[in-house]
């Protein structure tokens, strides 16, 4: 089966197929009918006349018989009238006779008239013979065997006809029924042959158009290798799948090319975060430079920085050819004529109201190669600041996709030059914050060594003068000492109270954290201020859900604790009560310090966490205190985190609140 | 008759003074503490820097040191290790006196080798005591 027929031409031979079969019933039908008309027409036109005018010969002759024979034995005149107008009456339908019949007839005609004429030569003589006389009966004699021999002719000539007759009816007859058995044989066979083609075309048409139809579907799946069978089916098929597979074929191309720029925008951002993970702008740009030389097959790179940039080299080049390589010229041209996010590419295309470089930049492009220029800015956000170059000796010009990844990569240099520059800057603080620190810390431990000398000199003498030890005091003597001893003790309280809040303050860079059990510290905090709220007829409740574990300084904790305590003990009057409450709440532990003390004014609630403040009525009342205390809570838990929450009305009480977080 | 005089009976049975070295750059400190311990029947070698107190120490080898870290030239710190380096003086009872409270000076003298250390500013009474109680568990 030949297989590079078209389309057309299937259909073009199955319709023919089939009109030669519809053409060829037509004929055959058309035939048979032809053929039955002819038979018709033998019979009505032919054979009956002649049949009907040798009856008449017949009839005629009979007549004659008749006649001649009457007037012989009667001498009737009128039967000789008879005889004479039979014998007229015979010639013409002798004549018709004749005429009628055509050769294969006449011989038979031709005897039976033969034998007509010579009965009528001696039916002539009889009827001129007298009637009833001898002769007569001589002639009536010789006359019958003739009469006889007609009859036998005419008979044998109709018997004849007849036999044609039913002849030609049979034929006819069985012409009908070979025509119907023909036409039925016909129709089922072109029945059979138009089905039988039908199928064969269609199968030729579906079977390769269902493939193409087929691979559509797979395609659209995302079988991307799948193809048209191109090589079978009819012509237009072919061309169909051929169509298709140049469309699969250049959509994978597409699709190709679109994971090769993908994939080099993965290589370029890689080389981002690279870039950007440098902290040094000299080993950034280096990468930048000899990675992009490799990625965009970029013969000459060139990053010019503007000036104004001293963390950045002011040239760096592949192969350090800006030196006194082919980019020396270029290295020499002003980057000024680039804006922040401009680009510029060589190549026919005409520019497209983007920056224009110089005539002199120009030149020196031409002079570091023959091949495509592509310069965009580096620039970290509107601050241009510099260029980066690439050139090409040969190739393709620089397409959208390289202007886009090359400005990618000049956006994260431009970055990673602002960042090292934060960087440094950072670097410098951090050297300074250090040095402040460092100075803090000599400074706190110089003032702690320097107060304490004197004042251990103090409390010391103070102490042998109250002993005794030189020699015994009067009254107001001791009570001077006392004063003094009162007062080196409040010295010594707030010296130990200032270093130690800075100590807390400065806490945030060297705080200590560990797992506390914040109920473990509660409690050796109350067996702490124990003998202190006893001697001040304080009563001193707790209620601690343990254990609360949190992650703190112990110490600073401790400090905060002991504050509290020592400052509600303190305020609160005899017979008053301090309560502690610890417990925890969601992921935070709740400290509450409440007393029935003098309380807080309300106005100076707020300044009560700041240095050296002293609620007024503590001052009126003449309560001894640093003004520190709560300075220091304050810092111990700004150093954890948490925050304090202070509700107190003034001669009723107050409850300080502390939330800590866990970790 | 001074009460809570420190006295040793020797092997011949005579009554002999125990010797208390005591090294601070602070005259009045140091007048304070030597006046103190005098008063509490010791013997007081008072100096006024770590050089001086590591002469004294090997010459005279006093029973007990009062070392103030913080000296001009050699630390207190620095004498302690010297002489618990050196068998001649290895013995010696060592006492701190520290102006910080803070840990590391606390742990440095506890590694150079001091028995115990008292805090500025403290109390001459609590000294004297604390000494006593030094000099009475070196005995027992």
């Amino acid at each position: 089966m030949r297989r590079d027929r078209s389309v057309g031409f299937l259909l073009t031979r199955a319709f023919v197929v089939l009109v030669g079969l519809i053409v060829c019933s037509g004929v055959v039908e058309t035939a048979a009918v032809l053929q039955q008309h002819l038979m018709v027409r033998a019979l009505t036109t032919h054979v009956q006349p002649l049949r009907l005018a040798n009856a008449e010969l017949r009839g005629v002759l009979a007549d004659a018989q008749l006649g001649v024979r009457g007037y012989s034995l009667t001498g009737d005149g009128e039967m000789l009238g008879a005889f004479r107008s039979a014998l007229i009456e015979y010639a013409v339908a002798g004549r018709a006779l004749r005429a009628m019949a055509d050769e294969d007839e006449a011989p038979a005609v031709d005897e039976q008239l033969a034998r007509a004429d010579t009965w009528f030569e001696i039916a002539e003589l009889q009827s001129r013979a007298p009637p009833r006389s001898a002769e007569a009966v001589r002639y009536a004699g010789e006359a019958g065997p003739l009469f006889l021999a007609f009859m036998a002719a005419n008979r044998d000539f109709d018997a004849d006809l007849a036999e044609r007759t039913d002849e030609l009816r049979s034929l006819s007859f069985r012409l009908g029924g070979a025509t119907i058995v023909v036409l039925v044989a016909l129709t089922v066979g072109a029945a059979l042959i138009a089905a039988c083609t039908a199928v064969m075309t269609a199968r030729r048409i579906t079977i390769p158009l269902g493939d193409v139809v087929r691979v559509l579907a797979r395609r659209g799946r995302g079988e991307l290798e799948a193809r048209a069978d191109a090589g079978g089916g009819p012509t237009e098929i072919r061309a169909v799948a051929a169509a298709l597979n140049a469309m699969a074929d250049e959509s994978d191309r597409a699709r190709d090319a679109e994971r090769d720029v993908a994939r080099l925008r993965g290589v370029v951002r890689e080389l981002g975060y690279r870039i950007r993970a440098h902290l040094n702008v000299r080993d950034a740009i280096d990468e930048a430079v000899r990675e992009l030389a490799e990625i965009m097959r970029a013969d000459h790179v060139l990053v010019r920085m503007a000036p104004g940039h001293p963390e950045a080299p002011q040239l760096s080049s592949l192969r350090d050819e800006h030196a006194d390589g082919p980019l020396a010229p270029l290295a020499g041209c002003d980057v000024g004529w680039l804006g922040s996010g401009d680009v510029w590419t060589s190549g026919d295309r005409p520019p497209d109201g983007g920056a224009q470089p110089p005539e002199a930049e120009r030149r020196a492009c031409a002079q570091a190669g023959d091949g495509p220029v592509l310069t965009v800015a580096v620039s970290a956000g509107e601050d241009r600041l510099g260029a980066l170059t690439l050139i090409r000796d040969a190739g393709p010009p620089f397409g959208p996709v390289d202007i886009q990844l090359a400005e990618s990569v000049a956006g994260d240099l431009g970055r990673a030059v602002h960042l090292a520059r934060l960087y440094e800057r950072e670097q410098q603080l951090v050297a300074r914050l250090q040095e402040l620190d460092t100075a803090k810390t000599d400074f706190m431990s110089t003032v702690s060594h320097e107060l304490r000398t004197p004042l251990t000199s103090i409390a010391g003498y103070l102490e042998l003068l109250e002993d005794a030890e030189a020699g015994e005091l009067n009254p107001q003597q001791a009570r001077m000492l006392e004063v003094i001893g009162r007062n080196t003790r409040r010295l010594r309280e707030l010296i130990e109270q200032l270093l130690l809040l800075s100590k807390i303050e400065s806490g945030a860079f060297h705080a200590t954290r560990h797992q506390v059990d914040l109920a473990e510290l509660v409690e050796a905090a109350v067996a702490a201020i124990s003998p202190a709220a006893a001697q001040a007829q304080v009563g001193l409740h707790t209620e601690v859900r343990g254990p609360l574990r949190l992650d703190a300084d112990a110490g600073q904790l401790d400090r905060l604790l002991m504050n509290l305590l020592t400052n509600a003990v303190k305020f609160t009057p005899a017979a008053g009560t301090v309560s502690l409450l610890a417990r925890r709440e969601a992921d935070e532990v709740v400290i509450a310090v409440e007393d029935t003390g003098m309380g807080v004014p309300e106005g100076e609630q707020d300044a009560l966490f700041t240095r050296f403040f002293r609620a007024s009525n503590a001052v009126r009342e003449a309560v001894p205190g640093t003004g520190l205390g709560l300075a220091i809570v304050g810092a111990v838990v700004d150093n954890h985190h948490g925050r304090i929450e202070m509700r107190s009305a003034e001669g009723a009480g107050t409850t300080v609140t502390i939330h800590l977080p866990v970790s | 008759m001074r009460i809570g005089s420190e006295y040793q009976i020797a092997d011949r049975g005579e009554f002999v003074v125990t010797v208390v070295l005591v090294a601070d750059d602070d005259p009045d400190i140091r007048d304070l503490v030597a006046f103190k311990l005098e008063q509490a029947g010791f013997d007081v070698i008072a100096v006024a820097d770590g050089q001086a107190a590591l002469e004294q120490a090997r010459t005279r080898q006093p029973t007990l040191a009062v070392l103030d870290i913080s000296m001009p030239g050699l630390s207190g710190i620095d004498v302690c290790r010297i002489l618990r380096g050196d068998p001649a003086t290895a013995g010696m009872l060592i006492i701190m006196l520290t102006a910080r409270v803070q840990e590391h000076d606390v742990e440095g003298g506890f590694s150079a080798g001091a028995d115990d250390y008292v805090t500025k500013p403290f109390s001459p009474r609590e000294l004297v005591s604390r000494i006593q109680a030094l000099l009475s568990r070196a005995r027992a």
